[in-house]
Formats: structure tokens, C-alpha cells, sequence
């Protein structure tokens, strides 16, 4: 070989340099900067393998020291031993150096600077030193070949040692000639990490993967890609809700179900993928019980697509069976054998009021584990809890029983966490230190932490549950199954033989169930019908489930979505349903990003909704801490929380954009987790992505025009932060801190301000998440929103709670009667199912109750409270919350006030008069009585007018848009007008006036007997009166069921069932009509529909009321109707007025 | 960034030894992207999957200079000493070998015998 020789021969000539350089070689000093400065520029410049300046560059000059050191320790040993070799017979051998150096053994060379070129950048460098740093630069570099290699064969050693390598041809093999495969087996056998690959290596080059968590697919993808070598390239990436590292290269992508579900939503053949791997299907979640069922159907329409299940040891002929007996790779596990110690804990005389969970067991295992295993031997702990409260009260203890021995350092385990915190169970402990781990079942499948030896197993979980009839979620604390029993378990045998302790008795054990109960039968269906329905997948009914959901919820969900209007009355989707289906959210918030972009509030309105769909900020502990809640008064607002919220995100972002770094301190103050913040912004912004494909708003305008110095800026400052976010990245693998044993107490009160290891972990390292956030968003243009936030008019603010409160209905409550006169803690509220609700104590209204109180200054000249009647009062309000979630108590989450009457005559899907309209039924449980029947009637028709408005305005926007969106795809022509500015301005004026306007009623919630006597029921009499003075020109029938008459599909009139009704029609009194001076006896009805056709009172305008004055209420020549009358058989030109005196002759 | 190993992915590099494999995307003295080094034996080159430096490379290994079989640079399957051997090469011509190369893979073959430790964690 050659090049070899070239470079000895170079080498050697450097070594015989002149000797008049040793007066330079005496002063030379390796550390002098400006030496090593020289060499640098000549080594390392920008084309070559180490850059000046980089880290690499630092690494090579710590190795330099270190090789320098141990040179020394050895040269005095050299050219000891020239030994004399006899020449070898075989030529490749013969010609082999005979005086060994270590830099025969370097399989590499580097070109440096030409010394004799006198311009070069190593002129000033005296060649005996240069070639002294030529060496050690060789031996860098060797060295990083070495590291690297040793990495590689590391790699595929593990890789080789995972159970599951001996079945990957299997796997292949059965899955060449079957369709679907499921492959079973336990955590730790390798399945999800390495079944990816194999597809890789067998050539598969589409490959998706579902996970149920966001964080697996995050992690997994970094991992295949680490272990299938292309870390840094993209072969393999991940797609979930906020980012994508996928592009046209990546052969596998992880992905979460849901999002595998909307792909499929959009191309129903799923044509991107070859093999589909659905990851965790015992886990049982909805959406992938969803998921093999779309895929079932799926399965004939694309033979060549290939589908791997794969599952724990769990349940597997269930899946087999469900794909016609699919064949199964059934993957032992690599489990050391744990021992199981049951404990049960006997029956202890309730401790105080046993709200709170006994912790005393839990500690006798630490006692016992401390008794009976020596320090030395390490080994951790994790303790199974059933949710945050018992996690808090077992920590309190397990801290004070650590802080006297000194051997455990104790870390909660939750979601609820910031991520921070949720790494710091990852850390190592010190020596002769346990960590003890406080987890909910987030431990039992979706994080694995090494080391644990120790099991404590409570045997409960805390489980959301569904109870479709009060649309209530309950979070209740269940035995464990069997299954996950065994899960928990296996955790202590993953690196060693390990122990588990079961709080329970063997007995207790054997009556679990086998399997948990599968999400499907827990949950609200209103999401997945919603996404059936617009993949046209058929009736929900009859869908094919692996197991099928209980039909009450089916049912629930399907008359929720019809009374969302999301679903008309054949339960085929409505424009509203499909365009709701497609936003990734909870029908009533998808319902608010729509209605709040019509009437232009899309700024606001995408940030409460997106505030609405994450979990609260706000952090407990900062609860207790009187700082915390003085810091954040000011962001509250007496409107209720998602108006809180909404302040909360605007002015985060102001302090973002003004002093950015310091809002993690800001948070911290106020008690405010930032990672909800970011999850925010992140989920803002795919709103208003969604909204601006769906043409509900307008795309983001082109950025002004800047000059070419702030947009260099800008440029600058984005390499900037994107070199910052790669150095973080690079830096991330290295990070295992060792915990320190003080830091318990700082660990357990994580979330609150102060020395916590949050503000140590700050102190050290950039904001990662800050610089994230700057990347991914357009700071300045979320500025803009949340400044503009601050300059909404009274007006827009009022138009905003108007859309929420649109949005959010039916979720309404009422406060009770008595709520004045309790406490501020024990204000109760009741919802149409569910009485003696309460508030969440972070819920403004819990705070300051006062303002949903009717108790109102009389200043307010309001005519009709002259009459002083119990509890009449013109500011009655409702509460429209986003949930309802029952814990120890039921609790009204995310709250808005609203006024009582005008809400329910503006969104009730049920309205019910009696005669005079001066009583209201609204949905069958709330009840309106008004002072004055007048200002009821007219109330009503205003409404009616309003809703009818706002509903064709809504679906003009709809049609409009859907009109749109097919035309982009096939040219079509003549498209609906969307509504003017000019409309939508008047609507929302006549809206506001109509909120505005000041009625004095009483509301109270109908008791059980009431509801079941509540209508008079069908009626004998088929003549409908026409009274289209009162309800427009709709022509009226009897109600079926009711009685009274069908107005519209939500008014029926005049069917209430009451004493006074009875008589109404016949109950008179004397009147004199301001503007005619008629003066004769009158219903109330009458007397308004006099009013409406009184020719002088048109000719005045409107009679005085509160309403506007440029809002028409009638128009006088649609009163006047031709009459047919039946018993005298002739035609007339009536009012209505003289419709009912006419008939009233023939009685 | 599309990385060289996945834009030239020349072919997979098998160790005859231990049959390693890894993707290679070169083979040659000149590796791509980086002007400064020569290697001295015609490499199985790929990008260094542990660093996102584009300039980054590892050699995976070389032919035995005197058997000519493919073997990987590990330590257990080849050794350089101014040309690559396999270790069953150097066995049988252990004699050319300078002594400090004898001493090594004395020290090897001493700690390769002590039993492997109990199964890594994924």
C-alpha cells in the first residue's frame, strides 16, 4: 500500500527540522491560548473533521492534556528494544515495521497544513511541535473510532440478547403468509423497539406504528433510530398532535392512534402504508378498539397490506379470534424471578374520618426492605398508588421516616407532573441510598424505570368513569384487575430477581378481574360516534366492535350530538357535525372556535378554546400559599374561568415577548404550571391552522413588510435559537443526575416556588422549552392577539361570553335558592341531572361568590320589581361549565356566568309557555316566571327572531365554506354568498341588546313532580290559533305530546299545565291603548297583539321598551292573515286578536 | 438533513468473524466530507450514526491483508499494525508480530474468558 509510506516519509522529515527552532521548542507551552490558537486555524478549519471552537474542539484538547501526561510516564522507555527481527517469509508480513509504535496501530492519517508553504496559516509553528500535535490528533481520532465502534457492536450484542431476536424471522415468515399477525409478549422481550426493525431490514419501507401515548411515540422513534443507526438521519420518525420529524425519507413512523384514525378519515385505504403495526392493543383504549375495527373492514379492500397487532400476554386469542384466527408469536418474557409476599392489611379501626389513605403499611415496607437488605446491595422501590391524593399522603410519611434514616430519597409519579419532575425518577440515588417511587399506574405500563427491585402493590387504581345518564365523569377508585396485578409485578424483575409486596390477600387476588374494563365501556362516547360518523363507517349500532360499547352509552352519545346539532334528526351529520368531527376537541369547544370565527372573535376565542382543552395551570399546592393567590388575583376575572384563563395565557405571552427569560419565574410566582402554557400555545395554533384550512378564517396575512436589517435580525436569532435546541439535544443522553439526599423536600413540594429542583435545573442549562416555543411560534403575532386581547370592547367581551355560552349549552347549572346565605366554600349548584354540585376550589366563583347572587342594587330603575314578589329579579345567572367531574364530590369544572333568561331563550332546545308566555319551561327543568307577561311575549318573539338569524347566518357560513372546499377540489360554480360583515355586525348588535335588555323574573329549578305534571298534554281542539303577530308567519299545530302548539322545533305554546292557565284566555282587565286610545277589556295576548297591529302605534314606532328602538318588532301587514273560519264558513282578513273574538262567538 | 449512510446506502458490511452488520456508504481511502483525512487500507466506511456532524465517519472494517476475508475493526475479529490482519491471521504468524502486539492479545484473551455479565437492560 502506498499512501502509508507517503505519510511516514512525511512525518520523518519533520523530525529532522533545523535546530535552530529549539530556542522556540524551550519557550513552547501547550496551554498558551494563543498557541493553541495557531494550531487550530491550521488543523481545524472549516472543511476538516473538528471545527475551531466546536465542543469536539475542547474534547480534543482534554484528551491532548491527558496523552501529553501519560507520554511522559512513558518515553523513557522508548527505543529501548530495537529487536532485531528476522525477516518474514510471507511478503505482507515481511515488510512490517520492526520497531513497534503506537501509531502503526492507527488506520488513519490527517493532512495538515503545508509547512513550507511560508503563507500558510502554520508558518509561525516550529514542525517538531506540529507534528507532536499531528500524533495526538491521530490518537483523537482513533480513539473516537474506537469509542464509536464499540458503540455499534454494543448495540447489536444487545440487540442480539433481547428474547424477541431469536423470533424476528418468525415473525417475518408468518407474516409473509398471513395477513395479520399478532405478536404476544411480555414487557422487556424487545417487541416494540425491534419488530420495526425487522420489517426495516426485511425491506419494508412503509411502516406505521401506533402508539396510545404521544410521549412512546416520541421515544421509541429515538430509539429505533438510535438502534437502527440513523439517529440523526430520518428513517425513522414520529408523527403526533404538535410535531412531525417525518419526511419523504422516513421508512417507519410512530404515531399515535388518533392521528392514524384521521389519516385514515381522509384516505380511507390508508394507500401511504404497507405493514401497520398497532402497538399495546391490550391496553384496550378507545381508539384502538376504534381502530381494529376500521381495520377489520379495512383488511378485504387492501390485501397487500399487512397488519401486526401487537399485545402483552394478554387476552390474546380475543384479538386472534376478532381477525379470524390470526396467527400468534407468542415472546416469553425476560423476567428473574420475583417473589410475591401477600400483606394484607387487616380491617384497622377507621383512622379519623379515613378520608385520607393510611399510609402506615407502606412504611412498614420500607421498615422491612431497610431490616432485612443491606444498603450495599442497591435495588429501588416502587410503590402502586391509586391517584395524587394517596401519592401526597404516603409521601408526607415516607419523607419524615427517610429524613431519620437517611437511606431512601421518596419521588412522586404522576401525570399531573411537569415533565422535570416526572424525569427526575430516572436519576440515580447516591450509594447506600434507595429511591422510593410513588407512582399511579403510569408506572405499570408507559413508563419503565431500571433498578427497581421492590414492589409495593396497593392493589386500587383511580379510574374515569362514565354515567351516561348525567353526563357525569366519575373518578373512582377501583381493585385492580389480575392483569394489571401481574404488570405491577414484573416491574421489580426486569433487572435482577426482586420482591413484590401485595397489599392484599391472596383471596382478594383470585375475585379480581381478569382483564381491566376496556375504555370503551367507561368513557363519553360523543367523540367517537362523531369520528364513525364522518368516516361513514355505518351505525354506531351496529359497528363491529371487538367488544361493543354498552348501547345506553351509544344512545347518550347520539342524542348529545343531536341536541349539539352536530347530528340531524336521521343522525346524518349536519355541515356543523362534519366540520366538528374534523377539530380534533370536545364538540362544545370544536362548537366555540366555530361561532366565536363568525362573529370575528377567532383571536380570543382560540385561545380560550385551546385553554379549555388542556389540563389546569394552575397548581394545587400554590393553593395553600397566600403569595400565589395574591400574585394571581389579578388575572381573574369575575366572568369565570376560561376568561381567567384566557388573562392567564395573554399576559405569559407579554412576558414572554418582553423579558423572555424570565417566565418561568413568572409561572413559578403565581402557582402556574408553564407547561401547560406551552401545550396552549401549541394547541392554538393547530386551531387555527384547522380553522384557516376550513375557510372559517382568514389565512395569515402576508407579514408586513420589514426592512431587510430586522429581517437579517431575525434570521440571526432564529440560527441562534435552533443552535441552541441542538446543543440541547445533543446534550440530553448524558443527563442522569445523581439525586441528593436533602433534595427530598424540595422534591415533594416540586410545584411550588422557590429552591426547588426546578430553579437548580434553570440555573444550569438554557430554557429548552422557551426555545421551542420561540421556534414554533410567531411570537410577535401572538403579541398582537394578546395585546389586542386587552383593548376588547365591553361589547366583544359580551359577544364572547355569548358564544361560550352557546358553545358550552347544555352544560348549565343553577344556584340554589339558599347560596346567598352560606358560605363562600358551600355554595351548591344543580345541573338537570345531577343535584348539589360544587365548585372547584381554583374556580373564581369560589372565591367570590357573591357575583352569581341576584342581590342587586335597586338604583336600577326596573319597573316590574314594584312588585316586590320573592326573588324577582332582572339578574338572575346561570353557570355554563366544560365538565362535570365527580371525585370526592361532584365538581363543576370551568364555569361562565351567564344571564339566566336570555341565555335559555336564546339556546334552549325545549321552551314550553303557558297562555300568556308570562311562565317558561325551558328544557323540562328550569322554571321562568315574569312579572309581566308583555315583556315575556315580546321577549320571546325577539328571540325567535335572534335565533332564527343567527342559526341561517351560522349555516350560510357553513354551506359557504363547504362549498369552498368542494370547489377547490372540482370547480364548481355558483356558490351561496357568505354573510356580509354588515350582517353579522347587526346580528351582534341586536344580540347584545337583547342580553342587555332588563325583564324582572324568578328561576327556579321544577322539582321531580312537577317535571312529571308538567304539560296539559294533547288537546281535543285542532283549530291552531294564529297568532303570527307573536311567533312570525309560522303556521301553528297542535303538539302531539304536549298539548298547546308547535311554534318551532324547540317552542311549543301554551302547554303548561297551571291553575291560572286555565283561565288565561278568558282573563281580562281593562286597558286603554296608548296610541288609539281604544279602551276595552284585554288578555295580555290581546293586548299585545294590538299593539303590533294598532295603526297609530305603527305610524309612533315601537312602543317605549327596553328594546331598540330601530329594531322593527313586527311588520303590521303580516299581521293581518286570511282566515278561513269553519263553523260560519266564510273568509275574513283577521288578526289574530280577531281570530280568537271571532271564534269565541261560535263557543 | 438526509444523512450520506441513507443517500448512498452502497450495501450492508458483514464481518466474516462475528457477523456484525451495518450499512455502509462507502468503501475506499478518501472518506466523503471531510478533506483532512486519509485512511491507510481500503475501509468500509459509514456516516458516524452517533454524531449529527455531517463530516462524521466510522470505519466499520477492512480485508484481511493476508487472508483476505472481510473482517470488522473490533478488537475480538482484527488488529492494524500498518495493514489490517484478522486475529486468526495474527494467531498463526503470531511470531512477526512485535512483542507489545503479543502482550495484547495475551491481556485480551485473559479478560475475554471471564464470564459475561448478566443480561443489560434494553
Amino acid at each position: 500500500m502506498s499512501p502509508p509510506r507517503t505519510r511516514e516519509s512525511r512525518d520523518h522529515q519533520d523530525h529532522r527540522q533545523a535546530p535552530r527552532e529549539e530556542e522556540a521548542l524551550e519557550k513552547w507551552d501547550w496551554h498558551c491560548p494563543e498557541t493553541r490558537r495557531l494550531l487550530e486555524d491550521a488543523f481545524f478549519r472549516e472543511e476538516n473533521c473538528i471545527r475551531q471552537g466546536s465542543e469536539e474542539c475542547q474534547k480534543f484538547w482534554t484528551f491532548f492534556e491527558r496523552l501529553q501526561k501519560f507520554q511522559n510516564l512513558k518515553t523513557s522507555r522508548k527505543e529501548e528494544k530495537e529487536s532485531g527481527h528476522p525477516k518474514h517469509s510471507v511478503p505482507a508480513l515481511a515488510d512490517l515495521p520492526h520497531t513497534y509504535d503506537p501509531r502503526y496501530r492507527i488506520n488513519l492519517s490527517v493532512l495538515g497544513p503545508d509547512m513550507r508553504d511560508s503563507r500558510g496559516p502554520g508558518r509561525h509553528l516550529p514542525p517538531e511541535r506540529v507534528s507532536e500535535f499531528r500524533r495526538a490528533l491521530l490518537h483523537y481520532l482513533d480513539f473516537g473510532q474506537k469509542q464509536a465502534f464499540g458503540r455499534l457492536a454494543r448495540l447489536q450484542r444487545e440487540r442480539a440478547a433481547l428474547p424477541i431476536a431469536q423470533y424476528g424471522s418468525r415473525i417475518l415468515k408468518t407474516l409473509r403468509e398471513h395477513q395479520v399477525v399478532v405478536v404476544a409478549g411480555d414487557t422487556g422481550c424487545g417487541k416494540s423497539t425491534q419488530v420495526p426493525q425487522y420489517l426495516l431490514a426485511a425491506g419494508f419501507s412503509h411502516v406505521a406504528c401506533t402508539q396510545p401515548r404521544r410521549i412512546a411515540c416520541i421515544s421509541l422513534a429515538k430509539r429505533v433510530g438510535f438502534e437502527s443507526l440513523s439517529q440523526y438521519g430520518s428513517q425513522v420518525g414520529y408523527q403526533i398532535r404538535f410535531e412531525s420529524t417525518r419526511s419523504a425519507a422516513t421508512k417507519i413512523v410512530f404515531l399515535t392512534v388518533g392521528l392514524l384514525l384521521r389519516q385514515i378519515q381522509r384516505e380511507p385505504n390508508l394507500p401511504q402504508y404497507e405493514v401497520l403495526i398497532v402497538d399495546e392493543v391490550h391496553e384496550r383504549h378507545l381508539h384502538n378498539d376504534f381502530l381494529l375495527g376500521v381495520l377489520r373492514r379495512l383488511l378485504p379492500k387492501r390485501p397487500d397490506l399487512k397488519v401486526i397487532l401487537m399485545s402483552a400476554t394478554i387476552n390474546i386469542c380475543l384479538f386472534s379470534s376478532y381477525f379470524s384466527n390470526a396467527p400468534v408469536v407468542q415472546v416469553p418474557g425476560r423476567l428473574f424471578p420475583i417473589t410475591v409476599v401477600y400483606q394484607p392489611q387487616e380491617a384497622e379501626p377507621a383512622t379519623s374520618k379515613s378520608e385520607k389513605l393510611d399510609p402506615r403499611p407502606f412504611l412498614r415496607v420500607l421498615e422491612a426492605i431497610d431490616n432485612k437488605y443491606p444498603p450495599e446491595e442497591r435495588g429501588d422501590l416502587l410503590v402502586f398508588l391509586s391517584g395524587m391524593a394517596e401519592i401526597s399522603a404516603v409521601l408526607e410519611a415516607a419523607q419524615t421516616y427517610a429524613s431519620h434514616t437517611q437511606r431512601w430519597v421518596v419521588l412522586p409519579l404522576h401525570s399531573a407532573l411537569s415533565v422535570a419532575d416526572q424525569d427526575k425518577v430516572f436519576d440515580v440515588a447516591p450509594p447506600g441510598v434507595r429511591k422510593c417511587i410513588l407512582s399511579t399506574n403510569i408506572a405499570e405500563t408507559s413508563v419503565t424505570i431500571d433498578g427497581i427491585r421492590f414492589v409495593v402493590d396497593s392493589g386500587k387504581v383511580k379510574e374515569m368513569s362514565y354515567d351516561p345518564q348525567a353526563k357525569l365523569q366519575r373518578l373512582q377508585e377501583f381493585w385492580i384487575s389480575q392483569a394489571s396485578a401481574e404488570q405491577r409485578k414484573g416491574r421489580a424483575g426486569r433487572t435482577g430477581p426482586g420482591v413484590c409486596f401485595r397489599l392484599y390477600a391472596e383471596s382478594d387476588y383470585d375475585a379480581f378481574a381478569p382483564y381491566p374494563v376496556p375504555e370503551i365501556r367507561r368513557v363519553a362516547l360523543d367523540a367517537l360516534v362523531l369520528q364513525m360518523k364522518s368516516m361513514n363507517v355505518g351505525d354506531p349500532r351496529t359497528f363491529p366492535f371487538i367488544e361493543p360499547p354498552p348501547p345506553a352509552s351509544l344512545e347518550t352519545a347520539i342524542l348529545y350530538l343531536r341536541d349539539q346539532g352536530a347530528l340531524d334528526s336521521s343522525e346524518a351529520l349536519t355541515p356543523i357535525g362534519s366540520l366538528l368531527a374534523q377539530l380534533p376537541v370536545d364538540v362544545v369547544i370544536g362548537k366555540m372556535l366555530i361561532l366565536g370565527s363568525m362573529f370575528s372573535l377567532a383571536e380570543p376565542v382560540l385561545t380560550i378554546a385551546a385553554a379549555l382543552s388542556v389540563q389546569s395551570p394552575f397548581t394545587r399546592s400554590a393553593q395553600s400559599s397566600p403569595e400565589c393567590v395574591a400574585a394571581r388575583r389579578p388575572l381573574e376575572s369575575d366572568q369565570g374561568d376560561p376568561f381567567t384563563l384566557f388573562n392567564v395565557f395573554n399576559s405569559w405571552v407579554q412576558v414572554k415577548s418582553e423579558r423572555s427569560r424570565n417566565s418561568r419565574k413568572w409561572c413559578r410566582r403565581r402557582g402556574i404550571e408553564e407547561h401547560r402554557l406551552y401545550e396552549m400555545a401549541n394547541l392554538r395554533r393547530q386551531f387555527k391552522e384547522l380553522l384557516e384550512d376550513h375557510g372559517l378564517l382568514a389565512g395569515a396575512q402576508a407579514t408586513k413588510a420589514e426592512d431587510s436589517y430586522s429581517r437579517l435580525q431575525q434570521r440571526r436569532e432564529r440560527r441562534a435559537l435552533y443552535q441552541l435546541k441542538r446543543q440541547h439535544e445533543e446534550g440530553e443522553g448524558r443527563r442522569r443526575k445523581v439525586l441528593r439526599l436533602q433534595e427530598e423536600q424540595a422534591g415533594c413540594s416540586s410545584d411550588e416556588d422557590g429552591a426547588g429542583p426546578a430553579s437548580r435545573s434553570s440555573a444550569d442549562s438554557v430554557d429548552i422549552q422557551d426555545v421551542k416555543f420561540k421556534l414554533r411560534h410567531n411570537l410577535e403575532q401572538l403579541q398582537e392577539a394578546a395585546s389586542s386581547a386587552q383593548d376588547l370592547t365591553r361589547d366583544q367581551m359580551a359577544l364572547l361570553r355569548l358564544v361560550l355560552g352557546r358553545g358550552l349549552y347544555p352544560q348549565l347549572a343553577i344556584p340554589d335558592a339558599f347560596n346567598s346565605g352560606r358560605k363562600d366554600s358551600d355554595q351548591i349548584f344543580h345541573t338537570q341531572a345531577k343535584q348539589g354540585t360544587v365548585l372547584h376550589p381554583t374556580c373564581v366563583f369560589s372565591s367570590s361568590p357573591e357575583v352569581l347572587h341576584t342581590r342587586e342594587p335597586e338604583a336600577r330603575g326596573c319597573e316590574g320589581s314594584r312588585e316586590d314578589k320573592d326573588k324577582m329579579s332582572s339578574k338572575h345567572q346561570l353557570l355554563t361549565f366544560v365538565s362535570l367531574l365527580e371525585t370526592n364530590k361532584p365538581y363543576l369544572v370551568n364555569c361562565v356566568r351567564i344571564p339566566a333568561l336570555q341565555s335559555l331563550l336564546l339556546f334552549s332546545r325545549s321552551l314550553d309557555t303557558n297562555g300568556d308566555c308570562s311562565r317558561l319551561v325551558a328544557d323540562g327543568w328550569l322554571e321562568l316566571q315574569l312579572a309581566d307577561s308583555e315583556s315575556a311575549v315580546r321577549l320571546l318573539a325577539a328571540s325567535l327572531r335572534l335565533r332564527e338569524r343567527w342559526e341561517s347566518a351560522l349555516d350560510r357560513q357553513l354551506a359557504h365554506q363547504a362549498q369552498r372546499q368542494r370547489k377547490l377540489e372540482e370547480e364548481e360554480e355558483n356558490e351561496t354568498l357568505p354573510i356580509s360583515p354588515k350582517e353579522v355586525a347587526a346580528l351582534s348588535r341586536d344580540l347584545l341588546q337583547f342580553m342587555a335588555s332588563k325583564v324582572p323574573y324568578s328561576l327556579r329549578r321544577l322539582t321531580g313532580l312537577e317535571t312529571q305534571n308538567l304539560y296539559v298534554g294533547p288537546q281535543t281542539i285542532t283549530a291552531a290559533p294564529n297568532l303570527p303577530g307573536l311567533f312570525g308567519s309560522s303556521t301553528l299545530s297542535p303538539h302531539p305530546t304536549k298539548g298547546g302548539y308547535t311554534v318551532t322545533d324547540f317552542l311549543t305554546y301554551n302547554c303548561l299545565t297551571s291553575d291560572t292557565d286555565l283561565y288565561s284566555d278568558c282573563l281580562r282587565t281593562f286597558w286603554t291603548c296608548p296610541h288609539c286610545g281604544l279602551h276595552m277589556p284585554f288578555t295580555p295576548l290581546e293586548r299585545i297583539t294590538h299593539e303590533n297591529t294598532c295603526p297609530k302605534a305603527l305610524q309612533d314606532g315601537p312602543p317605549g321598551t327596553e328594546e331598540d328602538a330601530s329594531e322593527p318588532l313586527q311588520k303590521a301587514s303580516a299581521l293581518q292573515r286570511p282566515y278561513h273560519c269553519e263553523h260560519c264558513q266564510k273568509d275574513f282578513l283577521f288578526t289574530p286578536t280577531e281570530v280568537l273574538r271571532h271564534r269565541k262567538q261560535h263557543l | 438533513m438526509v444523512s450520506e449512510a441513507e443517500r448512498h446506502p452502497l450495501g450492508v458490511f458483514e464481518c466474516e468473524l462475528c457477523a456484525l452488520t451495518a450499512p455502509y456508504s462507502y468503501v475506499g481511502q478518501k472518506p466523503p466530507d471531510t478533506q483532512s483525512v486519509v485512511l491507510l487500507e481500503e475501509s468500509y466506511v459509514m456516516k458516524d450514526p452517533f454524531t449529527s456532524d455531517k463530516a462524521g465517519f466510522l470505519i466499520l472494517g477492512s480485508c484481511c491483508s493476508l487472508c483476505g476475508r472481510l473482517v470488522c475493526v473490533g478488537p475480538e475479529c482484527s488488529l492494524f499494525y500498518s495493514k489490517r490482519f484478522c486475529l486468526p491471521c495474527v494467531q498463526k504468524n503470531i511470531s512477526a508480530f512485535p512483542q507489545e502486539i503479543r502482550q495484547d492479545l495475551e491481556k485480551r484473551k485473559v479478560l475475554s474468558k471471564r464470564p459475561s455479565s448478566q443480561p443489560s437492560s434494553q
